[in-house]
């Protein structure tokens, strides 16, 4: 099967999508008021100064885009061939690729970031990154999405609320898992010269940015009062700063 | 000449002012060092090192050297890109694609010194062109502006989502103008700018203040490039450095009409709302092509085709600036970045923009183009050197970067989930092959769509008319409609039709 064909069936599919999404967002639009209306006591405005006409112009147009696209999708058999594995789009190790992937980044940014030390979970990260898919083997990607995955889900198990957020028992479960990590790959692929690469970035790249961000450019950085990042904010400020201030 | 007298004076004194500062060179060797080595990795693009250094720079220093920065790094970006297309013939950024067609075939002949250096000089004249165009045609744009009013403003937004959507799909027209829509969309979530009426938060008080600018764009342009980079390991066959890089002045000559053809080209192309370096690099190829003497040799390794794109992708830069800072409309992708650092620093770029930062503006892309030639002609070594690192081990830093970035600008986790989330729909419309930039082009122009057609609306008493009864307002919405339709495929084929009848 040919390209145009393969991206013709997937276009039948996000067509259907962004018809649904249209279709919801006029329903959300006829919410907001059109032909005037009262807010506290004042008359609101004419259909031409209403929040929702540009809302409506945009979601309207975006309905008959997507059924211009729908129709062009059928017309070159898009829809024939939606439902076979060129319609749906990957192949398994593709998928798994894919999948692993976005675990691994869902469990950094929605677990991790917020509530661990962010120099711990970025080095977590890059470790797992590298070493789970620097030459594309399936097992260190299962491996890799382990280890951030399980500090992840620990730390959204135990902290969900932001007032938890402070809390240092995830930051030692991702501490552990990331030497874990680190000490399964050197045992077992040392001779891998990518491999005894990542302990130094994963270590300095996170520092460096970090300490570049909240000290030299003077940028919030998330999590300061983690295990980490907050000694080096105290030893900054009480142990070094007062050096060059004397 | 008194105008060009008044401009060049200006430009010397904002010249004379950063090269007096010795933190502009820190901040210009860094800035064009991380723009090279970002363009010569395959994987990041010039939109990604000016968005991430948005993010990185924020509005925590000086509006100056954030735009020494940014800039450098754009210039550094577009240039450095032609390293990955000559030496392992994969274009290291869009902008580049043209350039692997002629650039590979060379060094394969043994002649990658050359043509690395001359590509080096040919993109520093390249931006110089841009630059200069900027300096004088901002100006005059800047006065027609001024009597600019929301019907047109309105228009010209719509234009270069439109437009921005037409020519940089690279499948259906339409993708185009659907990620347009979906970035417009995007701009409506929050209060809406006249009456306040909150839209589509659901509730949610951090939607109260719509989609931020930052967290957008870093979804939009650096998720899907890591995803991509990181689940697809690294092709190509990295080719020896062949030759002496220094141009001979004879060689430079000979392709001087070239260089400026083609930097009249790239600022053209720039200068159009919403259109990038790639397109700028295709142009000028395919009129290098058509009008060059050596047009038969162009794709099998012509060093006339090779220079007529990348001068045109340097060229890009200032034409890009033009709009973004007369119109407040971004000429390309990486000058949407920028209007993001703008934003943060409390800089409207448009009509009322203070004509003391175009100056600064043109007086660092000059000293940027004269770092980069140098860098490129003298440190070449290095950033081949660096061509080596595999994608998979600096795009889990880009990751960290994007990740501190996004959080350091808006101060919340909640942009990071907005950033993964909007990174997600941008990787399966960019597998889709739906364009990214207007969908950015769309979030960006937005709000300034929204509240100058209403606005419009408003002052005509909804009276439709007021869009046809100024001549600006009708040539831009005639504009816009032959833009539709020259796209519907009946009236395409009444076109051609005509096209073979008077033929």
């Amino acid at each position: 099967m040919d390209d145009t064909t393969t991206l013709r069936a997937r276009d039948f599919w996000s067509a259907l999508v962004l018809l649904a999404l249209s279709l919801f967002f006029l329903w959300r639009t006829s919410f907001i008021p059109l032909f005037g209306a009262n807010r506290a006591g004042v008359s609101g405005a004419d259909w031409y100064n209403s929040a929702a006409i540009v809302p409506f112009g945009i979601f309207g147009a975006l309905l008959v885009l997507s059924l211009v696209l729908l129709t062009i999708s059928i017309r070159s058999g898009g829809a024939r061939y939606a439902l076979t594995a060129a319609g749906i789009g990957w192949n398994g190790a593709e998928a798994w690729r894919f999948g692993t992937l976005a675990l691994i980044l869902f469990f950094y940014i929605a677990g991790l970031v917020p509530r661990v030390d962010f120099i711990l979970s970025s080095g977590l990260l890059i470790t797992a990154l590298i070493f789970g898919y620097h030459g594309g083997h399936p097992r260190r990607m299962i491996l890799a999405t382990g280890a951030v995955g399980l500090p992840g889900l620990y730390a959204m198990a135990m902290h969900l609320p932001q007032s938890e957020w402070k809390a240092h028992d995830d930051d030692i479960v991702t501490l552990a898992a990331w030497l874990l990590l680190t000490l399964w790959a050197l045992a077992f692929h040392h001779t891998d010269r990518v491999v005894r690469v990542i302990p130094w970035i994963a270590v300095l790249a996170p520092l460096i940015l970090v300490c570049a961000m909240a000290f030299g450019f003077r940028q919030n950085v998330p999590n300061r009062g983690g295990l980490i990042f907050s000694q080096i904010e105290y030893h900054y400020y009480v142990t070094l700063r007062p050096l060059w201030r004397r | 000449m008194d105008f060009l007298f008044t401009q060049l004076s200006g430009f010397a004194g904002a010249f004379a002012g950063l090269v007096a500062d010795p933190l502009t060179y820190l901040y210009l060797i860094g800035s064009v060092f991380l723009g090279i080595t970002f363009g010569a990795l395959p994987g990041l693009t010039a939109t990604l090192a000016v968005t991430i250094l948005t993010g990185f720079f924020g509005n925590k220093i000086p509006l100056d050297y954030s735009l020494i920065a940014l800039l450098g790094a754009y210039v550094g970006a577009i240039y450095g890109g032609s390293y990955p297309s000559i030496l392992l013939n994969i274009p290291g950024t869009a902008a580049s694609a043209a350039t692997a067609m002629d650039g590979y075939p060379l060094a394969k002949a043994g002649r990658g010194g050359e043509a690395l250096g001359l590509t080096t000089t040919a993109s520093f004249i390249g931006t110089l062109i841009g630059t200069l165009a900027l300096l004088i045609f901002v100006w005059v744009l800047l006065l027609i502006s001024q009597n600019i009013a929301s019907p047109e403003k309105a228009l010209l937004a719509l234009f270069g989502i439109l437009l921005s959507g037409t020519l940089m799909s690279e499948d259906l027209v339409i993708k185009g103008w659907i990620a347009g829509l979906i970035g417009l969309a995007m701009a409506m979530v929050g209060l809406d700018p006249l009456l306040s009426e909150p839209r589509y938060t659901f509730g949610w008080s951090y939607m109260m203040s719509g989609f931020q600018v930052v967290p957008v764009l870093m979804g939009a342009f650096a998720i899907p490039q890591i995803i991509d980079g990181m689940r697809h390991a690294d092709p190509g066959q990295l080719l020896a450095l062949k030759g002496r890089i220094v141009p001979s002045l004879s060689a430079l000559r000979r392709y001087l009409p070239t260089i400026g053809r083609s930097g009249v080209i790239g600022t053209g192309v720039g200068a159009l709302p919403g259109v990038g370096a790639d397109v700028a690099g295709w142009v000028s190829y395919g009129v290098g092509k058509t009008v060059s003497t050596e047009g038969h040799k162009f794709g099998k390794g012509s060093l006339d085709g090779l220079l007529s794109s990348e001068t045109a992708n340097n060229a890009c830069i200032g034409g890009a600036l033009i709009p973004l800072l007369v119109l407040g409309i971004p000429g390309s992708p990486p000058a949407a970045a920028l209007m993001g650092a703008f934003k943060i620093n409390n800089v409207i770029p448009g009509p009322t923009i203070d004509p003391e930062i175009i100056l600064r503006v043109v007086a660092i892309l000059v000293l940027a183009s004269f770092t980069m030639f140098l860098m490129g002609l003298f440190t070449a070594r290095i950033f081949i050197r660096i061509l080596r690192i595999p994608k998979t081990v600096f795009l889990p830093v880009v990751m960290v970067l994007t990740t501190l970035g996004s959080f350091s600008v808006g101060g919340g986790i909640n942009d990071l989930y907005l950033m993964l989330g909007v990174g997600f729909v941008a990787y399966f419309m960019h597998l889709l092959r739906y364009p990214i930039a207007p969908l950015v082009i769309g979030v960006i122009l937005g709000g300034l769509f929204d509240e100058t057609f209403r606005r419009s609306l408003l002052i005509s008493d909804g009276d439709l008319s007021v869009f046809v009864s100024r001549p600006g307002a009708t040539i831009l919405l005639a504009l816009n409609i032959a833009l539709i339709l020259a796209q519907i495929p009946a009236i395409k084929r009444q076109f051609s039709r005509l096209r073979r009848k008077t033929a």
